[in-house]
């Protein structure tokens, strides 16, 4: 029973990443019904901005989170921009078109900051804290705390403000949004903006628990986007289980499978969407013809 | 204080078809004209062309005082142009407050858009009743209403309609007409498109007939309605 | 004339590939042997996802299994290296298939991050498992012995992959022109309507997996006996993405779009070796500017320029005409006495999450009928028909088809067993052109019986032909002639309406849905219509429609069901029906005081 719950506390840190690059799938999808495949690689150069800023630069972490945070916003829109003819019109394509992107930050990120990569140190003491027996890191207190928050920033921001309905409204039919005056590009550049600005996040927070590789944004992204689908694409809530889900099994099969641990969570995954396609809270896209 | 939307030469390509050719009409001040016609005659790319939501060719394109031929499809809400879109349009997912609610996105949301909210809720009850509901849980009627709603928040002057009985039961069509009435003897402009003939006669003081893109005949409802010609063709005898 | 310079084209190209390794230096040689083997790759991932539609993600991890088994089969089992080849196929799929099954529950992006996983999954086994080599992977594996023939040189190699990649290129190019390949770009187009015409969609996405996994194969096989070493980084997703990026530059959607992409970018990556990350950038900017500016990519410029030629040409010579309907060539029949039940709807309900479509339906249609259901607005006329054609199943309730129980039964079985429909919102396959839309239905083999494209290619061509020239038939009937070769979605609209009966008609059904035929169509298409569907019930085929033009109900059908929030709430000839108080409250309102009186005679 230790063990479990230790595993638990160990993949829920982990988890919690997960889910920010879930939500910022997650969001993108619901906002602009768009999959974007370069979502790992906005992680992986958050990754490297954040711990940049932090360590050659010396800015306080929070600040160098910040920063790589707007830096990637920038890129976000830049791909917006860019993709803007395909919206509404060609989902698969824009979809590849991502993936167009994600190529390009892949081979970008390996020419500045080179093909080796770095660790980053923990921004808060290392010492674990006890608590009923089990061990659990100061840091990933900190990264569920700050995730806690952007989701919540985020649920309100899509549910209290007109620009978070206007940016749903225009995901659901973007000639009426038009009609009502609703800006389609920009309200998808924000979206996109905002989910660019979640993998940084993401990509800046797991900087001290993970190893800073070009790979990074890899795993994250796929293990996130999974997340997302678990979760009920679109489903913001959704999302955040989705993460820590994954998270944990993610733990519990490296604890139990060891090199293996991949395979075994993308089978988990597999039969899992097999079974429920819709996702724990669902989106219909099962049709049977 | 209404004006008079002026449109001349208006054309419409669609992939090498012509679907609009050299259109011109015009809806007076307070007035409700009606375009009819059959499928793909044209009549709801003439409306979508005149809002922009589609690319297309125009001499004129004047509401009142201003110049409408450069504007996008966004900004034609803020010069009092409201829009009902063909086959209701509603934001499923979002619910029936918040649909209306957006249809005044071009302003603050303030206490005088909850007054006319207010309005639309006293204008169509069942909206009301189903204010928390999500638009997509909705009949094809209750959509309707809720489109047309969406399009009255911005308290526009002039009100584009596109086909609003498709798909609705006669007994709904009877509804409709009579909000597009009450509309009317409050002093908005319509230019409803539609397909049921019988519908546009009764809404409306002026009918375009419209057949492959252009203007087959134009005259009063009244005259139009016992022409034996629009009669056989549109009315399918 | 233009086919025999083609052919002329293909011999000079056949000549030009024999001779090229002469000029070529041995790294050169080592290049093109790779960019074939990519070409072969491209093919199979052009098929699964540019004919049918399936994204494919896992396409680098097929190649990798093939390569891996072939790998272990010669070096730990020590069998040879062809027989261990045809194995190694064998496994590969073994393993499609497998892949493939999660497309049966969903599609597109879920489908992406799904065959992504599990091409990771494999990277991550090999990285592992002791009999792969680990991370070090397997090495010394057998040159693959020809008598005669020395294929450790890698010239000698070159033309064993050129004749391997002739024949996969040909085989791909048979499969997509033939009955196959058209169910495959059908299902692409619009599975729902697929299914409707009898296309066993579960089976054709199944297959599309098959057949990336066969090539993904054979690519592994190929490269295993070149480099005779196989290691995990050759099968990443980095790869995987490279390869994809080849598929969209080159045009998925044509075979030799996908070789000429895999082609140009290997050539690219060539030209810029000692700068990877730049080439890297170069085809990622490329992919993003294709899918922007040329979304048909390389091979649809062609095409494009084409047409474009064509519009100029055309300008004002006279467009495609709608020719007139003819009838079929029987006796006008009305349904006897004693006409047998073809349809019966059994105290049918449909539940949706609280609301109930369908309460307690029940409904019977004899053979030979021409039956209305009409209704308001919501009050489940198209629930009814997508129970019946088996898009939904119900809730309650069962549905009986020539006697025999299809209640739930998904809509190919269904059309299979003798019905066919048409869709209120028009769903014709758009990539298709009109006369392929004929042929999909017309086309009753199974995908279960594909073995024969291998085995008995030649009948499958005689059997395209003889459809081709049914198809004729059916276009020509539906004075369809004209618009034969033409995409549907530039068609007038009341063509495109009668494109889609004439395809739902040539399935040869039993029993024919129509699902508000006339929404849409002037005065003179809905006589026209008229005419049509009262001929098509002549030739036998029992019709019911949907419908909210009284006039037409009025004037098309012998009995009519009307329908208010869920229920029958009468039945009857369409005056009996006109005059039901229940009924005219609910919907007929005042508008039967514009109507003509019912005419006598119904066949004008």
């Amino acid at each position: 029973m230790q063990v479990f719950l230790q595993t638990v506390i160990g993949g829920v840190s982990l988890g919690a990443i997960y889910a920010l690059v879930a939500l910022g799938f997650s969001l993108v999808y619901r906002t602009m019904g768009l999959v974007n495949f370069a979502h790992g690689n906005v992680v992986t150069v958050g990754a490297y901005l954040a711990s940049t800023f932090y360590l050659s630069t010396k800015l306080p972490f929070a600040l160098a989170m910040v920063a790589a945070i707007v830096v990637t916003g920038v890129i976000g829109l830049v791909i917006e921009r860019v993709l803007r003819p395909l919206e509404n019109k060609d989902f698969d394509l824009m979809l590849i078109g991502t993936i167009g992107f994600g190529i390009v930050l892949d081979a970008l990120i390996i020419m500045i900051w080179g093909a080796t990569g770095r660790a980053v140190p923990s921004p808060v003491p290392a010492a674990p804290l006890q608590l009923l027996g089990l061990r659990i890191r100061t840091y990933d207190l900190v990264v569920l705390a700050i995730a806690a928050v952007a989701t919540v920033l985020l649920v309100l921001f899509l549910q209290r403000t007109k620009r978070g309905a206007a940016m749903q409204a225009v995901a659901m039919d973007h000639e009426a949004a038009t009609a009502v005056g609703i800006h389609v590009g920009r309200s998808n550049a924000i979206a996109f903006m905002i989910g660019a600005g979640l993998a940084a996040l993401a990509g800046g927070l797991v900087g001290p628990l993970l190893y800073v590789s070009p790979a990074l944004g890899g795993t994250l992204g796929i293990k996130g986007f999974a997340a997302a689908i678990l979760g009920g694409f679109g489903n913001i809530p959704g999302a955040i289980l989705g993460g820590i889900a994954i998270g944990i099994l993610d733990a519990y099969t490296a604890g139990h499978f060891q090199g293996y641990s991949e395979l075994v969570t993308f089978l988990v995954f597999t039969v899992v969407i097999m079974i429920r396609p819709t996702g724990i809270f669902g989106e219909r896209t099962v049709n049977r013809a | 204080m209404t004006s008079t939307l002026t449109v001349e030469g208006l054309t419409v390509h669609y992939g090498g078809v012509c679907a609009v050719r050299d259109l011109s009409f015009s809806v007076p001040a307070g007035e409700a004209v009606g375009v009819i016609g059959a499928n793909g005659a044209g009549k709801t790319s003439t409306l979508k062309a005149v809002m922009g939501l589609i690319p297309r060719q125009v001499g004129t394109l004047r509401f009142g005082d201003a110049d409408l031929s450069r504007v996008p499809a966004r900004t034609m809400v803020r010069h009092g142009i409201g829009y009902v879109p063909e086959g209701r349009h509603v934001f499923a997912g979002l619910s029936v407050e918040k649909n209306l609610l957006l249809g005044a996105y071009a302003q603050k949301w303030n206490a005088e858009t909850r007054r006319t909210l207010a309005e639309v809720f006293e204008l169509f009850p069942v909206l009301g009743e189903m204010r928390g509901r999500l638009a997509g849980a909705l009949s094809g009627g209750q959509q309707q209403m809720l489109a047309i709603g969406r399009a009255l928040m911005s308290s526009p002057r002039l009100l584009l309609l596109d086909e609003p009985s498709m798909g609705l039961s006669p007994k709904l069509v009877e509804d409709i007409l009579a909000v597009l009435q009450r509309l009317r003897g409050e002093g908005l402009s319509l230019l409803l498109v539609e397909q049921n003939a019988k519908l546009t006669f009764e809404a409306t003081s002026t009918c375009l007939v419209v057949e492959n893109g252009e203007v087959a005949m134009t005259g009063t409802s009244a005259t139009l309605r016992h022409d034996p010609q629009v009669r056989r063709i549109y009315l399918g005898l | 004339m233009r086919y025999r310079l083609a052919l002329l084209a293909l011999a000079l190209l056949a000549v030009l590939l024999w001779l090229l390794p002469y000029g070529l230096d041995s790294y050169s040689i080592h290049v093109v042997n790779v960019i074939i083997i990519f070409a072969v790759l491209a093919v199979g991932l052009g098929l699964a996802m540019g004919i049918g539609g399936q994204v494919n993600l896992a396409q680098v991890a097929f190649f990798g299994v093939g390569a891996y088994a072939t790998a272990i089969l010669t070096t730990r089992s020590g069998l040879g290296f062809w027989f261990a080849a045809v194995l190694a196929v064998a496994v590969t799929m073994v393993v499609g298939l497998l892949v493939g099954l999660p497309a049966l529950r969903i599609q597109s992006h879920y489908l992406g991050i799904v065959t992504l996983g599990l091409a990771l999954a494999f990277t991550n086994w090999v990285t592992n498992a002791q009999i792969a080599g680990g991370a070090e992977g397997i090495s010394a594996i057998p040159v693959p012995s020809l008598p005669g023939v020395d294929l450790s040189s890698e010239y000698l190699y070159y033309y064993l992959e050129l004749i391997v990649f002739a024949v996969g290129l040909a085989f791909g190019l048979f499969v997509v022109r033939t009955g196959l390949g058209r169910r495959l770009r059908a299902m692409r187009d619009d599975s729902l309507a697929a299914g409707a015409l009898g296309a066993d969609v579960p089976a054709l996405r199944l297959t599309a997996f098959l057949l990336a996994s066969i090539y993904g194969g054979i690519g592994g096989v190929l490269y295993a006996g070149v480099i005779r070493y196989v290691a995990p980084e050759s099968f990443n997703i980095a790869n995987m993405f490279l390869l994809l990026a080849m598929v969209i530059i080159g045009g998925r959607q044509s075979l030799v779009g996908c070789v000429a992409g895999a082609v140009a970018l290997s050539v690219l990556r060539e030209a810029l070796v000692d700068h990877p990350t730049v080439a890297q950038i170069a085809y990622g900017a490329v992919v993003v500017l294709v899918v922007v500016f040329a979304p048909t990519g390389l091979a649809g410029v062609p095409v494009r320029l084409r047409a474009a030629i064509e519009r100029r040409r055309r300008g004002g010579a006279a467009a495609a005409r709608l020719q007139a309907f003819q009838r079929y060539d029987v006796e006008p029949v009305q349904p006897g006495e004693q006409a047998p039940v073809l349809l019966r709807v059994a105290s049918v309900s449909k539940h949706f999450r609280g609301l109930k479509a369908l309460d307690d339906v029940s409904l019977t249609v004899v053979t030979g009928e021409i039956r209305g259901v009409v209704g308001p607005n919501g009050s489940g006329k198209t629930t009814l028909f997508n129970v019946i054609s088996g898009l939904y199943r119900p809730t309650l309730g069962r549905v009986e088809f020539k006697g025999e129980d299809l209640t739930g039964k998904p809509p190919y079985r269904l059309a299979r067993a003798g019905m066919s429909r048409t869709f209120q919102n028009l769903r014709l396959f758009g990539d298709l052109t009109v006369r392929e839309n004929v042929l999909v239905a017309l086309d009753r083999s199974r995908t279960t019986e594909s073995w024969r494209y291998v085995l008995r290619p030649l009948s499958v061509r005689r059997r395209d032909q003889r459809l081709r020239a049914e198809a004729d038939g059916v276009l020509d009937q539906y004075g369809l002639t004209e618009f034969a070769g033409l995409p549907p979605r530039s068609l007038p609209y009341g063509t495109q309406r009668r494109v889609e009966i004439a395809r739902a008609v040539a399935a040869g059904p039993a029993l024919l849905l129509l699902d508000e035929p006339a929404a849409g169509l002037n005065g003179e298409e809905v006589r026209q219509l008229n005419e049509m569907v009262h001929s098509i019930r002549d030739s036998g085929v029992t019709v019911i429609i949907i419908e909210h033009n009284m006039g037409l109900v009025m004037t098309m059908c012998e009995q009519v069901t009307v329908l208010a929030s869920g229920r029958i709430i009468a039945e009857g000839t369409p005056a009996q029906v006109a005059a039901t108080p229940a009924v005219i409250e609910a919907y007929l309102g005042d508008s039967m005081s514009d109507l003509p009186p019912v005419p006598t005679e119904v066949n004008q």
